[in-house]
């Protein structure tokens, strides 16, 4: 069989196309060998509550340490106050694939820091 | 052998680049509204790795098959038509991943098998669209048509490749949408036996009757029968093309045999469309 006559340009083009091409089927190749049919492992951290002129503002940092996306997930943040009252608000996200970190904010009303502050149970679907 | 388009012993820089310019193009015109839906950004991160590597051979052996048959160097060897392959499923990659920076669909905070998943699904159609825009969006100006010699595009093998990398490049367009799904479910029986019996009413149009580019070479009837059997070969390969995406895009994923039928026909009329279209467009000719 003859050698392809090729110039530098096709043939630097080749090299970073087979590059690209065997690094892709590589990793994909991992990833079906490494990964299992396990749910999403949704964990949701709250920072440092912060005063706007909306009430306070909490951020929300939302992971997904499991294997699957979840989809539709919604995380309730819970404030309860020392009078016994509760404010309740909830972050809604609408994908979270596997490995993945996103982030969002609540509001409320009343000073967190005078209570308590807290995640509630958080909900999702898998598609 | 007639004068070809890659004079020996090779093609200059200028000519390559060029090449590779049209390539770019090709990707881009056929691709773009798949690069800009949302279902597909999500299949990136949805569809599981192993479909994610199924598609991407898949790709390959279409894009190997196309360059055989409808290809831009019509005395190829398999080793120069696979140098080609993987150089378009190479633009198609890097293409893709530009595109999805550059419209902020690859950002912080996304796990790496999420970044390679969504530029993975984006870079097949891209990677196809390529390879055709190499293949014909040349000025020609040399009268080699692409491709392989004139026995090995007609024969039954290499129609069925064309058909089914046009109907691949039409259905994948749609293929990942909520709309497909929503017609495949709310359709009655009638009505999508309708919705078929059109189709393939279209697909012989588009074969038989339209006067298309290279119609009469490639899609010559012998007869009522034969124009018959051209038309429901082309719709079962759009209906095969259809329904293997629909799996891959996780539509059949806890579907009924209803709704597998319902999606796959639906489809089918974007698919058969791009079979009988792609069976003559794909393999431009210098005929006239």
């Amino acid at each position: 069989m003859n050698k392809p006559a090729k110039n530098w340009l096709e043939w630097t083009v080749f090299a970073v196309g087979l590059a690209l091409v065997l690094a892709t089927l590589g990793f994909l190749v991992r990833e079906s060998l490494v990964t299992d049919d396990g749910p999403p492992e949704v964990v949701a951290r709250l920072g440092a509550p912060r005063p706007s002129p909306s009430g306070y503002l909490v951020p929300v940092e939302v992971s997904n340490a499991g294997q699957a996306t979840a989809e539709d997930v919604r995380v309730p943040v819970l404030l309860d106050l020392p009078d016994g009252a509760r404010e309740e608000a909830e972050l809604g996200i609408a994908f979270l694939p596997r490995g993945s970190v996103r982030n969002g904010w609540v509001t409320f009303g009343a000073d967190p820091s005078r209570g308590s502050l807290r995640v509630g149970p958080i909900a999702f679907e898998v598609p | 052998m007639p004068t070809s388009r890659k004079p020996q012993p090779g093609r200059t820089v200028g000519e390559s680049f060029r090449e590779y310019g049209r390539g770019v193009a090709g990707g881009l015109l056929f691709s773009l509204p798949l690069l800009y839906t949302m279902e597909v950004w999500h299949a990136g991160f949805i569809m599981p790795p192993q479909r994610q590597l199924v598609y991407v051979l898949a790709a390959l052996v279409m894009l190997l098959g196309y360059n055989r048959f409808a290809g831009l160097h019509p005395d190829s060897t398999w080793l120069e038509v696979a140098i080609d392959s993987v150089e378009e499923m190479g633009i198609g990659l890097l293409l893709s991943a530009v595109v999805l920076l550059l419209i902020g669909r690859i950002a912080a905070g996304q796990d790496t098998s999420e970044v390679v998943g969504r530029i993975v699904v984006e870079a097949v159609t891209v990677a196809i669209g390529v390879s055709v825009g190499t293949a014909q969006l040349g000025a020609g100006g040399e009268d080699t048509p692409p491709g392989m010699n004139e026995r090995g595009r007609g024969s039954f093998g290499g129609q069925l490749t064309l058909a089914l990398c046009g109907a691949v490049l039409f259905a994948a367009n749609v293929a990942p949408t909520e709309e497909i799904v929503q017609i495949g479910l709310e359709l009655s029986g009638f009505q999508l036996a309708g919705l078929g019996v059109a189709t393939m009413v279209v697909g012989a149009l588009i074969l038989y009757f339209s006067d298309f580019y290279g119609a009469r070479r490639w899609a010559r009837a012998e007869g009522a029968l034969g124009m018959v059997r051209g038309t429901v070969i082309t719709y079962a390969v759009g209906l095969a093309a259809s329904a293997g995406i629909l799996w891959l895009f996780g539509r059949f994923d806890g579907a009924g045999p209803t709704a597998i039928v319902g999606q796959t026909v639906a489809l089918g009329v974007a698919s058969t469309i791009g079979a009988s279209a792609g069976r003559l467009l794909l393999q431009e000719n210098a005929d006239e």
